[in-house]
């Protein structure tokens, strides 16, 4: 059985996630000039996430400038300053920053202990399976109950696809841990499903987290 | 000659990238390399921060963004681009695209427009047409409409039974897929739409485009390769003779060449094996000069048993097996010749220095992509750490491979598990086989997956096939 209370505590204890942001390309980066430690920095907000977050830098290659956003809200810890106006190359750590968990997030690390996770066999691309991908696409990843021995995923490595079956209890997918065609390590989770005997402790994480979890603005 | 310094951008990764790195060398020209993070362990990136240019290693975010590449050019202060295979080799805006914009660079390849005439399937097969030169029967536009898809198919399939063949088969392809990736046949044609389907699905998926071409599957078939180096001016333009890479995976991948393409001296042939070497040749030179070719360049062909031959592609970059034809030139009786500097050295401008009249052949090559993958459970690929790669130097061994040798390597899940390319001689074939046979026999090859299981290669599957090559 789930003890909710202690795991809510346990996040309560050690509430923040350090963070870092990574130039996503090589370029030419130009910080924002307003940057300072101690900044308090917006995520993306509005109902579909539509408004970028705060703009930390522009980096630019080829003449095509392209803002750096800040991914989540959090207060500004630390900038490279001495990357400003330079070439970086792809993945150069430009900032850090320290991020409050939001409501969502602590409900789906808590969320992982409940499901049922089915998890990555070899570190691969994986896609569903074209008739689920479009009920997923369409209604959502609840509405799709999946059996075991089911085919539901492709594995693409290497551009070589084999199918693969999903093994565990009957249920629906809660949860989708993977985005479309990025590469996901072995071992991590694809989804979490929720067996229907299970429904009432999960219903029962999400309603705690919204209660108790304060959300920061 | 061409005049200054310069400096080159290579665009690639892995095997392709060391190659280059090391004619670069060769031709004492400074070289940059990239690599994204999966890559980090790599041998070029070793090879660059050896000898590479200042400035001579970047880090980026793909080998598939054209501003970040051109940005790095800029930065690293490259005024030639080689793009290898793969990736923007064939990529004819990409080419144009560098060649056009405010600092133009070198693009160590044809020229865009010879890339766009030549380097798509379709359009070489209408060119091929237009002169006379025999291709594969199939479409010769992409098709998108399931329904217009299988009414060809259905056509060819009829034509296949009309022809008296027992057991037609049609061939399904990804337009935008190469190296084998995304083909499937149609034993059964009331199974052609499923296949159909499956296959543009990967198409969207892998390449994002879901064009498709039918094309007749030619069984029994070898598949023969004609080189040619053509100078900057188109003035000059050389074949480097033919090889043969019909030992292939399931899935219609080369595995193991051998040049020239066939061997009439110790082989018997249904037909006049040196005639058909010497017709595709010539067709082939053809259709570089219609074109006024001026890199360097592979005319792929189909050989059926009866001995008719048809053009299947033709590939406007360098290739793997390049050096396989490279092992049995000699210019002006001189050995040691490296397609990718001669391509190189054109590119930038230079003459090629000699002419047909020079260019002569001795032995027999072979070229033997070591990969990591299971043989016998469909050429899978396999997923692991490399922990140990040896062998024995040899005075008629070419070994190249991106895979260190001092320390444990992580096959990258996003690439191909190609692993290096072993090229032998001899002075016939039987030698060529006895030095294969030996240097497959002590190459050491050991690594294990994160479960624990034993790393799977095609050593063994090389080494039988070693005693089927040229025959047909």
């Amino acid at each position: 059985m789930l003890d909710i209370s202690a795991l809510l505590e346990e996040i309560k204890n050690s509430p923040y996630a350090e963070m870092s942001v990574c130039a996503p390309h090589s370029g030419r980066i130009r910080f924002a000039p307003d940057l300072k430690e101690g900044l308090i920095l917006s995520g993306p907000q509005g109902d579909f996430a539509e408004k970028p977050g705060t703009l930390l830098a522009h980096i630019e290659r080829e003449r095509n400038p392209r803002p750096i956003t800040c991914p989540e809200r959090g207060e500004l810890v630390a900038v490279r300053r001495e990357l400003d106006g330079q070439f970086v190359e792809a993945g150069t750590e430009l900032l850090q920053f320290r991020h409050f968990l939001s409501r969502q997030e602590v409900e789906k690390r808590i969320l992982q202990k409940a499901l049922h996770l089915f998890l990555a066999p070899e570190r691969a691309r994986y896609y569903f399976v074209p008739a689920k991908d479009i009920k997923i696409k369409t209604a959502g990843p609840r509405s799709v109950f999946v059996h075991d021995g089911e085919e539901l995923f492709i594995m693409s490595r290497m551009k070589r696809e084999t199918p693969l079956p999903y093994h565990g209890p009957e249920g629906v997918i809660y949860a989708v841990y993977f985005s479309h065609a990025a590469n996901v390590e072995s071992a991590t989770p694809l989804i979490g499903v929720c067996p229907p005997d299970m429904l009432p402790q999960v219903e029962e994480v999400v309603l705690r987290v919204q209660t108790e979890w304060p959300e920061r603005s | 000659m061409s005049g200054g310094k310069h400096k080159i951008l290579i665009a690639n990764r892995g095997e392709i990238a060391v190659r280059i790195a090391r004619a670069c060398l060769k031709l004492g020209r400074d070289f940059v390399c990239i690599y994204t993070a999966e890559d980090a362990q790599s041998g070029h990136v070793r090879l660059a921060r050896e000898y590479g240019a200042q400035k001579g290693l970047y880090r980026v975010s793909s080998y598939h963004d054209a501003n970040e590449l051109l940005a790095v050019a800029d930065d690293s202060g490259a005024d030639a681009l080689h793009p290898g295979y793969g990736f923007f080799a064939e990529d004819y805006r990409f080419a144009r695209r560098v060649q056009r914009r405010k600092r133009p660079l070198i693009f160590i390849g044809p020229s865009w427009q010879v890339i766009r005439d030549l380097g798509d399937k379709i359009n070489t097969k209408r060119l091929a047409r237009s002169l006379g030169v025999p291709t594969v029967p199939g479409s010769d536009k992409p098709i998108y409409d399931e329904m217009e898809a299988e009414k060809f198919a259905r056509t060819i399939y009829e034509f296949q039974l009309r022809q008296g063949i027992e057991h037609p088969v049609v061939l399904v392809k990804a337009s935008a897929g190469g190296g084998g990736m995304g083909i499937e046949e149609v034993h059964d044609i009331d199974l052609f739409r499923s296949i159909f389907r499956r296959i543009r699905n990967y198409a969207a998926r892998q390449f994002k485009d879901e064009g498709v071409l039918i094309e007749q599957r030619i069984r029994d078939f070898n598949h023969l390769e004609v080189q040619i180096l053509a100078e900057r001016d188109c003035a000059n333009v050389v074949h480097f003779g033919t090889r043969n890479c019909s030992i292939q995976s399931t899935g219609l991948q080369k595995r193991l060449e051998a040049a020239p393409g066939f061997d009439s001296k110790t082989l018997p042939y249904n037909f006049d094996a040196d005639q058909l070497l010497e017709n595709i040749t010539r067709h082939s030179l053809v259709m570089a000069r219609e074109v006024r070719y001026d890199s360097i360049g592979t005319w792929e062909w189909i050989v059926a048993r009866d001995g008719s031959a048809y053009l299947m592609e033709v590939n406007t970059r360098i290739q793997v097996e390049n050096g396989v034809s490279a092992a049995i030139t000699r210019i002006r009786g001189e050995k040691g010749v490296d397609l990718i500097a001669e391509q190189i050295r054109t590119a930038l401008g230079q003459p090629l220095g000699y002419t047909q009249a020079d260019i002569s052949f001795a032995g027999v090559g072979l070229e033997y992509r070591i990969i990591a993958e299971d043989p016998e459970h469909r050429f899978t690929p396999w997923v692991g750490r490399i922990d140990n790669f040896r062998w024995q130097e040899r005075d008629w061994l070419d070994l190249y491979t991106h895979v260190p040798r001092d320390c444990p390597y992580d096959i990258p899940t996003e690439f191909d598990p190609n692993l290096a390319l072993g090229i032998v001689w001899g002075q016939n074939l039987e030698q060529a086989r006895a030095h294969g046979r030996e240097f497959l026999d002590g190459l050491i090859l050991e690594g294990q997956s994160q479960n624990g299981d034993e790393l799977k290669s095609n050593v063994r599957f090389l080494r039988a096939k070693t005693d089927e090559v040229l025959s047909f």
